[in-house]
């Protein structure tokens, strides 16, 4: 298992989001961070790999080309969480992630699905909703079962737009943490877009930090995050320091001038 | 830990729901009865079942009350289940066959036939004026989401346009009624006021054998509705075709919308009231809330048809009149209480 991006484009029709993008190989088990200011092209490479989103280029999980994949095909391989929250419906809980089970996989017989919604609704710790009305659940709460109609499918290849945005502080380490164990169990990669540079230093293996276009970064945590690529894909002055256990961390000074071509 | 916990939660909601749905039924057998049993003649239902050897009391029975009463069952059913798939596939809670113009387009269809006297080579003539409502409230539909699709837009547009394709149809019914002979300009207010005095048992059969086509397709594609709820990108994200569903779903609606409309006429309200009182009674898991809402359709429309006999002696108003006249309130009653219960 793994996944490689070769001059991937995509563009919103003449506006152009990426270009010729290019990432190294993704080896199992790897945990991608997705950086780079608001407008880089974040959400959009992660619905383009979804299938949501017409694109140019090659993106290979595995052997399978999933720009050219059947939809049936990338359905069993690749599980996506979009950005905006799951709806506010009726649906309980419980039933939002059995019909994302069901629609996904039919010839699952009821013990085995129960078995799968079970375990996942005790590893998010979330057992306590599932028997609640969707639209009674908070926002955060609302993403914890979102995030639990993807993890229950088990894909191959985890897709999460912002899957923290708006969890406090122990929902998103119980999320990094969840997605983390999952992948390293499944042999699967996640790539997850993620504002918080911290949080996707300190769980994620790889960084590919977006801007102008392609890629401004890409490597470990430690390895490309400066303060030169902060001003370049943020647009701040700020420090990157090494914390007590070695992991990196990024000291948000003041923000600098856009350059002519950013500002808008 | 073990599979027990949730899944035995769950199961007591599933077991809540098939009690709601046997109440339902329960509730429909009832006012079927109750509708048999009322007529302007005021005959006992007794005196009807008794009446072996009485021709005038078997026709009332068989030809008058027992028509109308299984149409009204028949067209609730119908219209709600349109309603119920069209709010679900428009993620809009107001959708009903009225909210893109195809209950009108069924309509000017049914004019159109009656007008012109379009007669369909190789078909009995009952058949062309359903067969025209159908093909009418098909072309409102396919254009309706045509036009949504050539602008690469959701559901939202479908519903915009599909208002436009309301006042378009409405224009044109009125150009037709323009046209038309005194006698003509009669039989289509029967439409616009909807009614079930013309019901037959030949006009039941082709009601229910549409109703029996598109309810199993439906529940066919209960999972696939089921998570639409949740949003259209999370529906496409696990594979599901969102706009041919659509298409697939409003062409169905247009097949349903179209029997109903033939042979009762216009009737909005059910394909509105039908889905929130299901969706009220029993959340919407498509596995329950289609059915749910079929029976629901189908209960308010049988009350409706009790009451246009019983509110003025005597007389038999049309059912499209009492529906809204009557189910309305009833509606807005159970909303509030909803709203106070949350």
């Amino acid at each position: 298992m793994s996944l490689e991006l070769h001059q991937i484009s995509i563009a919103y029709g003449r506006q152009r989001v990426l270009e010729d993008l290019s990432a190294e190989t993704m080896p199992p088990g790897t945990l991608v961070g997705l950086l780079g200011a608001n407008g880089a092209g974040k959400s959009t490479l992660l619905r383009a790999l979804a299938g949501l989103q017409p694109a140019r280029g090659r993106a290979v999980l595995d052997g399978t080309e999933l720009f050219t994949a059947p939809a049936a095909h990338r359905l069993r391989q690749v599980g996506y969480l979009p950005q905006s929250l799951p709806q506010a419906s009726p649906l309980l809980a419980y039933e939002s992630v059995l019909a994302a089970l069901r629609a996904t996989r039919p010839d699952l017989r009821d013990g085995a699905a129960q078995a799968a919604i079970q375990g996942i609704f005790d590893r998010l710790g979330i057992a306590g909703l599932a028997l609640r009305r969707m639209g009674q659940l908070s926002g955060g709460q609302r993403q914890m079962v979102g995030l639990a109609q993807v993890l229950v499918r088990q894909p191959r290849l985890l897709l999460l737009d912002e899957p923290t945005s708006a969890l406090d502080l122990r929902w998103q380490l119980a999320v990094l943490e969840n997605v983390a164990a999952q992948i390293r169990q499944d042999g699967a990669i996640a790539l997850i877009a993620i504002h918080d540079i911290n949080l996707a230093a300190r769980f994620c293996q790889r960084l590919l930090v977006l801007g102008q276009g392609s890629v401004l970064a890409q490597g470990t945590p430690a390895d490309s995050l400066t303060p030169d690529l902060l001003n370049q894909a943020y647009g701040i002055a700020g420090r990157v320091e090494s914390c007590s256990q070695g992991f990196p961390v990024v000291l948000a000074d003041r923000a600098t001038p856009l350059p002519t071509d950013r500002r808008n | 830990m073990t599979a027990v916990p949730l899944a035995a939660g769950y199961r007591r909601f599933i077991l809540g729901r098939l009690a709601i749905l046997g109440g339902l039924t329960l509730a429909l057998a009832l006012a079927f009865a109750l509708d048999v049993a009322t007529g302007p003649s005021g005959i006992r239902l007794g005196e009807l079942l008794g009446a072996t050897d009485n021709a005038a009391l078997r026709v009332i029975l068989w030809d008058i009350r027992l028509p109308q009463a299984v149409m009204a069952v028949l067209v609730g059913a119908a219209l709600a289940l349109a309603g119920a798939e069209m709010q679900t596939t428009l993620n809009n809670a107001l959708a009903s066959p009225f909210t893109l113009g195809l209950t009108n387009a069924a309509t000017l269809g049914a004019a159109c036939a009656i007008v012109f006297d379009l007669a369909l080579p190789g078909l009995p003539s009952l058949w062309s004026v359903p067969v025209l409502a159908f093909t009418f409230a098909l072309g409102a539909t396919l254009l309706v989401n045509g036009l949504a699709r050539s602008q690469g837009a959701g559901a939202d547009t479908v519903v915009l346009f599909g208002i436009a394709m309301v006042f378009v149809m409405n224009a044109l019914l009125w150009l037709v009624q323009y046209v038309a002979s005194a006698d003509a300009v009669q039989q289509i207010v029967f439409w616009t006021m909807g009614s079930l005095t013309r019901s037959t048992w030949e006009k039941i059969a082709l009601v229910g054998l549409v109703l029996a086509l598109c309810l199993p397709l439906s529940l066919r594609q209960v999972w696939a509705m089921t998570t639409l709820r949740g949003g259209e990108d999370h529906a496409r994200s696990f594979g599901i075709p969102v706009e041919r569903l659509r298409l697939v779903v409003l062409v169905r609606v247009s097949l349903l919308a179209a029997a109903a409309v033939s042979f009762v006429g216009t009737i909005g309200f059910i394909g509105l009231v039908g889905p929130h009182l299901a969706r009220l009674l029993l959340g919407e898991d498509h596995r329950f809330y289609l059915p749910g809402a079929a029976l629901a359709g189908a209960l308010v429309m049988s009350l409706a048809s009790t009451a246009s006999k019983s509110l003025v002696p005597g007389l038999v108003l049309p059912v499209g009149i009492v529906t809204a006249l009557v189910g309305i309130p009833l509606f807005m009653a159970l909303l509030l209480s909803q709203r106070r219960r949350a």
